[in-house]
């Protein structure tokens, strides 16, 4: 019987107990901090224990961050799978294999770019008066002016659709290559049965494509957490509370506004609470 | 050798040396290391990135400044200040002043500002506006109050006179809008922050009679408030596109690219509107005080030594020789023949001829009016910003109509005020 040897443990343990120590002092460091009542602009605190978390559920303006949270998490993940589907069976179907390397280059360029630059980008081509995204309305419209930022009704969409931009594009890149590496013959079998390319798509490449496709949909719900770049440069959470996601208000409460490090901890707590059960349970959901 | 020799030569060596220690202690330099700068972009910060070399000879050492928006600066340094202290000179203004000052995140200003740059020649509004606790704090770098700049061209055109009092002001506002020329009566500040939208709306709630606080009961949610507030969302009908949501920069970008036919802000402005490198409306504007009874928001920014980082005496003379020499004659001098009107803040370069030379008597005239009506209008209070980012996002919801009802968002500040003060 051969010997069982050290050296993958030796190799292991070490970067596991690091990896431990870089996730974990962090999480429960803030744990801790949410169950006091530190602020940044004293160094006395005590333990409150669960008193900020019950404040949470009766500040207006967390349920709403709570609800807007929802909104982009849905939009944004909703619009950018449909784009990536979308563009991408359409490059397949009708680009050739030259004029679909140039698309796969030209989508990958806004994913390239830094998020904030991408959002001054996009504030500036929101403007009412000279922003080539309004310039369509105002011509027209005979010169009306349209402010998408300014509008509790159309803010959440006009932020959703840079990260759509910036991902949909990038994903429908994924998208193509993966039926690019699918094999002919269903497809071929799909034709020779009168099958529509429509009909081909949706009852063959597609649910062949699933695995990998929900893949790319979770990485982008994980994406769409960390929004909080495009948010901040482009609305700052307005007009009003209408885009302040959860991540923005923490930010908020903890930096810009109170100094209340302790509530914005209980914020990124709870996150992280919601997030792990959500995602577990959509994870074995899809797996069953 | 002789005793007496010995002891000569050994006299002449203490001398020798202690002449030595002496220069080279005279010589020593102030700062042993780069001074470290959390700042806003300002044109006088900027010229001041010339003359690194002035400083370097002058300190031994030189100095790097790092540049965020107003927003973010105040957010970035109260983070920095509460717990690494990287920067050793904190950009600071009249709203956080007291908050900084109160924690110790920020040393009394002029226990290490060198007596030679003569800090008694600033402005006495500004010199105002740093101090707290009867301490000066930071060294001005700009302040002041608030002009009424208007379009000369646009009034004469719709055959109305600038408006002198606030009656007027919210009559002509709404004659002067005519989209169709994209031409608008006003701008005005939406965007959330005791130092943004609450900083306009604020000299509306002091013309109405408002006050903040009855020593320490809450006062503000009163009859003036309510009326402030719908004066200001009246006058906001009539504001220019982007500035819905948007702040200094998109009001008087508004009104420097010509859209916009009276402006009341903060006194730089007057300096851009008639500088041709930053204003299309050159000659064609007229400047007077706020109408009436709306008093001018008094305001200062300046460069304040950190405390954290500055741990021992030495480097705060250091820090404190940095600010002396940023805001010092010579520099402000240079931002004059700069044309940076914003960044003048010594009543010997205010009140010298070169500045009459190059801004007019008219100007001259309008600051010294408009300094009569100049006033502190926030609530000198360390929990100020936090109170005015809390009324700030009440009104961006109000401005943008994501809620109509300003008693009930006065009754909800009112609430948190009192959780304010409870601490």
């Amino acid at each position: 019987m051969p010997r069982r040897s050290s050296l993958p443990v030796t190799f292991v343990v070490p970067t596991l107990i690091i990896l431990l120590i870089l996730s974990m002092v962090p999480t429960v460091y803030a744990v801790v901090i949410a169950l006091q009542n530190r602020e940044l602009s004293s160094t006395a605190y005590s333990y409150v224990w669960f008193s900020n978390f019950v404040d949470l559920f009766f500040d207006r303006r967390f349920l709403n961050a709570v609800w807007v949270s929802v909104k982009w998490e849905v939009v944004t993940v909703v619009a950018t799978m449909a784009v990536a589907i979308g563009l991408g069976v359409l490059m397949f179907e009708v680009a050739s294999p030259r004029l679909r390397n140039i698309y796969c280059l030209l989508f990958i360029i806004p994913v390239l770019l830094p998020r904030v630059s991408a959002a001054f980008v996009w504030k500036f081509a929101y403007h009412p008066l000279y922003g080539i995204a309004t310039y369509p309305y105002r011509l027209l419209t005979g010169g009306l002016i349209f402010d998408p930022l300014s509008k509790p009704a159309t803010a959440l969409f006009a932020v959703a659709s840079v990260d759509v931009w910036q991902w949909g594009l990038f994903f429908a890149v994924i998208v193509l290559k993966l039926l690019e590496t699918l094999p002919p013959q269903p497809i071929e079998a799909a034709r020779l049965d009168h099958a529509r390319r429509w009909q081909i798509h949706a009852y063959v490449t597609l649910p062949m494509l699933k695995a990998p496709l929900i893949s790319l949909m979770f990485v982008k719900m994980i994406e769409s957490l960390r929004s909080f770049d495009l948010i901040y440069v482009m609305t700052r959470g307005g007009p009003g509370v209408a885009t302040e996601t959860l991540d923005m208000y923490a930010f908020s409460q903890g930096f810009i506004e109170s100094g209340k490090v302790s509530y914005a901890s209980a914020m990124a707590v709870l996150m992280m609470i919601a997030t792990v059960i959500t995602f577990t349970m959509l994870w074995k959901r899809v797996q069953a | 050798m002789k005793p007496v020799r010995l002891a000569a030569s050994l006299g002449a060596a203490f001398m020798l040396s202690a002449t030595v220690s002496t220069i080279a202690l005279a010589q020593a330099p102030v700062c042993s290391a780069p001074v470290k700068v959390l700042a806003q972009p300002r044109d006088g910060l900027t010229l001041l990135e010339d003359s690194k070399d002035e400083f370097q000879k002058l300190s031994g050492a030189s100095f790097q400044i790092d540049y965020l928006n107003e927003n973010d600066r105040r957010a970035k340094s109260r983070a920095d200040a509460s717990t690494v202290g990287n920067y050793n000179v904190y950009y600071v203004d009249e709203a956080n002043v007291a908050l900084f000052a109160s924690s110790k995140w920020i040393v009394p200003l002029t226990d290490y500002y060198p007596a030679d740059y003569d800090y008694a020649d600033f402005d006495p509004g500004r010199q105002k506006v740093a101090t707290y606790d009867g301490k000066a704090w930071f060294a001005p770098l700009t302040g002041g109050g608030d002009l009424m700049v208007y379009r000369k061209d646009i009034l004469e055109a719709a055959g109305i006179q600038p408006p002198k009092t606030l009656d007027e002001l919210i009559a002509d506002v709404p004659k002067l809008t005519n989209p169709d020329k994209g031409v608008y009566g006003i701008a005005l500040r939406g965007a959330r922050g005791s130092g943004a939208n609450v900083w306009r709306w604020m000299p509306f709630f002091k013309a109405y009679g408002g006050q903040w606080f009855d020593g320490d009961k809450p006062a503000f949610n009163s009859d003036a408030a309510v009326k402030a507030t719908e004066t200001y969302l009246k006058l906001f009908k009539d504001s220019a596109p982007g500035t819905q949501t948007g702040s200094w920069d998109e009001s008087t970008g508004a009104f420097l690219s010509g859209q916009v036919a009276i402006l009341v802000e903060s006194t730089p402005l007057s300096g851009m509107a008639v500088d041709p490198k930053t204003s299309q409306v050159v000659g064609k504007i007229g400047f007077l005080p706020p109408p009436a009874p709306l008093t001018g928001g008094g305001y200062g920014h300046g460069l304040a030594i950190a405390a954290k980082a500055n741990a021992d005496d030495a480097s705060k003379k250091c820090a404190g020789l940095f600010i002396a020499w940023a805001t010092s004659k010579e520099n402000e001098k240079r931002r004059l023949d700069a044309h940076q009107f914003g960044e003048l803040n010594r009543t010997s370069i205010l009140s010298s001829k070169e500045f009459a030379g190059i801004y007019g008597a008219d100007l001259g005239q309008a600051l010294a009016e408009t300094g009569k009506v100049t006033a502190v209008n926030f609530w000198q209070d360390p929990r100020w910003p936090d109170l005015g980012d809390r009324w700030g996002i009440i009104l961006e919801e109000l401005v943008t109509g994501t809620r109509t009802d300003i008693k009930g968002g006065l009754t909800e500040l009112e609430t948190y005020a009192n959780e304010l003060v409870k601490k």
